[in-house]
């Protein structure tokens, strides 16, 4: 049985000329058996993650093993078998064919595969009774709601019997009644044998979870008081990418703000006199930090979290 | 990927349809440009043909029996059927006139031939002339027996008429006898263009030259070069025409489902498989068009102002061409789809 471990992957790509990096040294072991929630706001990397677990991403840096896989280095034609036959993936808008049948939207993957269309249509068959779609076979995913798209979805997700599925937001495009059908086959996905990884913003499916991932930054040390912190020239106050749970106060000196860029190297975006603030969206949005912040001489900032200096400037802020 | 692809086809139904429509248009010209080409290669060989002679001797240094302005005297042949190897010799008067009707005057091919002798044409109704004045048209020129005719400013009767015998892009012909012609065309001087023989002649007088049919047909074949020259290069832009509409099709079917690629990519299949799917659409789309273009040129082919030919083999290359053009066609869109990234199935759509 098959268990996936993912050691210290980051994603970087570019992003308007600029370097991105929505996933910096990020670690997962899952054993067999075991459903896991990606769970964060959107823009944390929870696709991303995804991407590279069903080998769409060459990641910048980590590995992802699954079993004895090592997917990160898979070329060409295993690159193509890993994704036939190992991982099946459920797309956040369902991603089903217009043009075809529901049976023969879950047939495609099979028969990409080269299995022989009688086989591949009983198969098709067995899977949506399975997800309790047997009188919907040849209706188009135009005549199927939401919900229902979203189980011959995950039918073509299971076509190969994959050891790995691969949920990207199923539950986004659903409505509370659908959702309940939807989360309740996910759930039954996972057992030995078998990893089901969902990515998600809905807190709804924790308890289905057997582990959740935050992947949202979340605010380091909770409370705690403003502190004065002294930097020397060329010093970083905090790197493009790090999680961010504090607003820093220039009270003297002078900070440059720079972003990296795609192809090396780096711009200067602003810098930051006394009196002025700066590092306030990571923490207030739950995001990565954007940019590198660097003392260019020796400077004296005041740190805040959020809260305090949302306080503290309830005239911009309030 | 075919049951996809098959699908898709229906799914967009309207718009291949229209694309249909417009290529096999475009086909339909290009096997109508193709029948006229052979037409006109037929109708040379059919009136060299229909003159039933194994040589055609015209005056030395001339350019043949068709396009010659040099004549020759008409009593050679007596001279000419005296030599080994000849059975019959016989004068022709070949020329071009004009017909005066109601509605105008109408270019005429005129052979004059010896009555009884070779170049006599085969008749479709009536009879062959026998006396001067009597002559056989083209069932093209619409005559009705016993009908009377201007031919160059001399009367003369329809006796009967002949099918197929036109030549010079469809120009219709007229059979008189050999006195009537050199009258219309040497003021009755008794010359002719050309002396046909059965048999060959294994010596020629010296003031002669003997022509081949093959030579002949070339010489019949010069002036309309050009002419089908141009037929077969607008043939090659009709196919490059056709070949456009489908690839612009097949290109937008492609920018409208990168999505669906780039599932099929994310899900295992491979780049070959999307490839010979979008070449499967193109070439469905293709040769469906050639097969209408098939009935839509037999529909349209009575409305050319002469024979076209439209054979099964014309039909069978359109097929061949159509096949090459879907594929050529779908290679315009094998980089867009290929390159589609997978990636691009993640994503809130």
């Amino acid at each position: 049985m098959a268990d996936l471990t993912v050691s210290g992957l980051t994603v970087e790509y570019s992003s308007g000329g600029y370097a991105a990096r929505p996933v910096d040294n990020f670690d997962l072991a899952v054993p067999s058996g075991q459903l896991v929630l990606l769970r964060g706001a959107s823009g944390c990397g929870k696709t991303t993650v995804l991407s590279v677990l069903a080998s769409i991403l060459t990641p910048a840096g980590g590995t992802v093993r699954f079993g004895d896989v090592e997917v990160t280095s898979l070329k060409g034609q295993a690159k193509t078998d890993y994704r036939r036959h190992t991982v099946g993936v459920v797309f956040q808008a369902f991603n089903l064919v217009p043009s075809l049948s529901a049976s023969e939207n879950v047939q495609a993957p099979l028969r990409a595969a080269g299995v022989r269309g009688n086989t591949a249509r009983r198969r098709a068959e067995e899977l949506l009774e399975d997800v309790g779609l047997a009188d919907r076979m040849v209706h188009r995913p135009g005549d199927l709601s939401g919900g229902q798209q979203q189980r011959v979805a995950i039918a073509r997700a299971l076509a190969h019997d994959p050891p790995l599925i691969l949920a990207d937001e199923p539950t986004a495009h659903l409505d509370y009644i659908q959702v309940e059908g939807v989360l309740r086959l996910l759930r039954s996905l996972a057992r030995p044998g078998r990893i089901v990884v969902v990515a998600t913003h809905d807190e709804r499916l924790s308890p289905l979870a057997d582990r959740v991932v935050a992947m949202t930054p979340t605010a380091g040390g909770g409370e705690r008081p403003p502190e004065t912190v002294t930097f020397q020239p060329g010093q970083v106050v905090f790197e493009q990418g790090d999680e961010g749970d504090l607003v820093y106060v220039v009270d003297d000196g002078e900070v440059e703000i720079v972003r990296q860029l795609a192809g090396g190297g780096e711009e200067t975006l602003s810098r930051m006199a006394p009196g002025t603030y700066f590092g306030e969206l990571a923490p207030l949005f739950g995001l990565r930090r954007s940019a590198t912040a660097r003392a260019t001489k020796p400077t004296t900032l005041t740190a805040y979290t959020i809260r305090t200096f949302r306080e503290r400037n309830k005239d911009v802020w309030g | 990927m075919w049951l996809v692809s098959l699908r898709d086809l229906q799914w967009r139904r309207r718009r291949f349809l229209i694309a249909v429509v417009a290529t096999a248009l475009v086909f339909a010209m290009s096997l109508l440009m193709a029948g006229a080409d052979a037409g006109l290669t037929s109708e040379t060989r059919r009136i060299v043909d229909v003159v039933g002679a194994d040589r055609w001797l015209v005056a030395k240094g001339t350019s043949g029996p068709f396009t010659t302005v040099t004549a020759i005297p008409a009593e050679t042949s007596s001279q000419v059927a005296a030599l080994p190897g000849v059975r019959r010799a016989d004068p022709l008067v070949i020329f071009h006139s004009t017909l005066r009707r109601t509605s105008g005057l109408k270019d005429v091919n005129v052979i004059g031939y010896q009555p009884g002798g070779l170049g006599a044409p085969p008749i479709a109704s009536g009879r062959r002339p026998l006396a001067d004045g009597e002559v056989v048209a083209d069932i093209l020129l619409g005559l009705k027996l016993g009908q009377t005719i201007d031919v160059g400013g001399h009367a003369a009767r329809v006796v009967g008429t002949a099918d197929g015998v036109t030549y010079y892009f469809g120009g219709p012909t007229l059979f008189m006898p050999i006195t009537d012609a050199q009258n219309l065309a040497f003021r009755g001087l008794p010359l002719a263009m050309t002396i046909v023989t059965k048999g060959v002649p294994q010596t020629v007088p010296p003031s002669l030259q003997a022509m081949t049919l093959a030579q002949v047909r070339t010489d019949l074949d010069r002036p309309s070069k050009n002419g089908k020259a141009t037929i077969q290069f607008l043939n090659i832009l009709l196919w490059l025409v056709a070949a456009g509409i489908i690839a612009s099709i097949v290109y937008l079917s492609i920018l409208e489902r990168q999505r669906d690629f780039a599932v099929f990519k994310a899900t295992g299949a491979s780049s070959a498989a999307l490839y010979g799917g979008l070449a499967l659409q193109a070439v469905l789309l293709s040769v469906t068009a050639a097969l209408v273009a098939a009935g839509l040129a037999h529909l349209l082919q009575p409305g050319f102002p002469f024979a076209l030919e439209l054979t099964a083999v014309a039909v069978l290359r359109l097929l061949v061409v159509a096949l090459a053009v879907g594929l050529l066609a779908s290679l315009v869109g094998l980089r867009r789809a290929v390159a589609v990234d997978p990636a691009l199935a993640f994503g809130g759509g």
